[in-house]
């Protein structure tokens, strides 16, 4: 069963145009292609945090406009590219994100859960300023990935850290999307993580 | 009590040569704002001897078209400055403002003269002169407001698209910044009344005092006004703020257009 379809007819901003896309339920599908063929866009028009064309895209069958935006946006959560770490302890920011979403905060025994998932041996109590860029990027991804209830977006989680915990990180996280029965779509730029865990590959704009 | 000293314009020339201390201040210290010094003040003499001549003729012949066509010059000022300083507000935001800033003056200028006062709204000797104190923090404040508003929006932009993404309301989202920057812009404000009396003796209790006004009637006006410019600041930077921020995003498709 499909569960993301954009049709040939979206564009954005009528510079980029993106072909006919299916994304089955449950795969764990990579996006690629050459720096600015437009990864980034695509993820955000399928979360509707930038406008598309009504009628392109197209989420369990009914077109995005057909649900209600904010709900839509949880069950299709994109983890952005730019990571924002609110200051304090790394709890704080599981909080921040979870108040945000107007949820009940999450027990500590949780978001230690997905530290460890994403490969992060730091107590939660641990505050976030003096952590590493790839540090605060797999904080952010974590916090991210206890939100995610149908399917996740994501806009190059890797691109911070050295190939051996990228391995890792993505090895988790497919497993984890397995489990869950998350659908996943993964902008990447290694063409040997791709090669390794993608069950679909969407290339965009040509081959990189 | 006697009214206050008539100054001669030679007496009144004097004033000028203090100018020079300034200028030999800004030589020694290299600061190369002589230009702006000189500009400034020309610009302040012609414009209050225009405003002297206006006023003149408006007490003498008083008339309600000319109060409120004074005040509508004041407040058109005012809004096009604020305006200017925010240039990249969308159409409706400013349009928002604009109106903000009518609104709010408007009604602590009829409050204050006409139920505090209790005062015809028309006499230009009370609306003119408070309807510039109010117009004028009115200006400051809000200016600031929306400065802040602006750049706080534009610095947190990862902020925002995280926000975004966990599908918060841009509702929810934008009320922070609006705190914020309503907060910033009310600060002068409070600060200034909480150093009153204290640090310095207020420019209209100054006015009517040396005018040969009693010192507890000024302080009665003082504290009016102070209450006044406290009302007007926050509700024409809340109605800015607050009813602005929505033209930023439709409800529909909750997608923030900061730009």
């Amino acid at each position: 069963m499909e569960i993301l379809h954009t049709t040939q007819a979206l564009h954005f901003r009528d510079l980029i145009q993106y072909p006919d896309i299916r994304v089955e339920e449950g795969a764990f599908a990579f996006v690629t292609g050459r720096s600015g063929a437009g990864k980034s866009t695509y993820l955000r028009l399928l979360n509707g945090s930038v406008p598309a064309d009504p009628g392109c895209i197209y989420y369990h069958g009914l077109p995005l406009e057909e649900y209600q935006i904010l709900n839509y946006r949880r069950q299709v959560l994109l983890v952005p590219q730019a990571v924002y770490l609110a200051p304090g302890t790394i709890l704080d920011n599981f909080y921040f994100y979870y108040d945000a979403q107007h949820q009940p905060r999450p027990e500590v025994e949780r978001a230690e859960e997905f530290l460890r998932l994403c490969c992060l041996d730091i107590p939660v109590t641990a505050s976030c300023e003096p952590l590493s860029g790839g540090e605060r990027q797999r904080v952010f991804l974590a916090i991210f990935l206890s939100l995610a209830t149908h399917v996740v977006l994501l806009d190059e989680p890797t691109a911070a850290l050295d190939e051996a915990t990228a391995h890792q990180v993505l090895g988790h996280l497919k497993a984890y999307c397995k489990q869950q029965g998350l659908t996943a779509l993964c902008v990447c730029h290694s063409p040997k993580l791709v090669e390794t865990y993608a069950d679909q590959v969407i290339v965009l704009g040509g081959a990189s | 009590m006697k009214g206050i000293i008539q100054l001669e314009i030679w007496q009144f020339l004097l004033i000028y040569l203090l100018l020079v201390v300034v200028l030999v201040v800004m030589r020694v210290c290299r600061v190369d704002k002589t230009r702006q010094l000189v500009v400034a003040s020309i610009k302040m003499t012609v414009q209050l001897i225009l405003a002297g001549l206006i006023l003149t003729y408006i007490f003498e012949h008083p008339h309600p078209l000319f109060v409120v066509a004074y005040l509508g010059a004041m407040t058109g000022f005012t809004i096009h400055r604020v305006l200017s300083k925010n240039r990249d507000l969308n159409p409706r935001f400013q349009v928002v403002t604009a109106l903000s800033i009518v609104v709010a003056g408007v009604f602590t200028l009829v409050y204050f003269v006409g139920a505090v006062v209790g005062e015809n709204l028309f006499n230009p000797q009370y609306v003119i002169p408070i309807g510039g104190m109010i117009m004028g923090n009115t200006m400051t404040g809000v200016s600031l407001a929306l400065k802040t508003f602006r750049e706080a929006l534009q610095d947190q932009r990862s902020k925002i698209e995280a926000l975004v993404c966990v599908g918060t309301s841009a509702e929810d989202i934008l009320l922070p910044f609006i705190k914020q920057a309503l907060e910033t812009a009310m600060l002068p404000t409070l600060n200034s009344m909480v150093g009153m009396g204290i640090v310095s003796l207020p420019g209209m209790m100054t006015g009517q005092i040396l005018a040969g006004t009693l010192p507890m009637t000024s302080i009665l006006y003082q504290i009016a006004i102070m209450i006044a410019i406290c009302t007007v600041v926050t509700c024409a930077c809340f109605g800015s703020l607050y009813f602005g921020s929505r033209t930023l995003y439709d409800p529909k498709q909750q997608i923030l257009h900061l730009s």
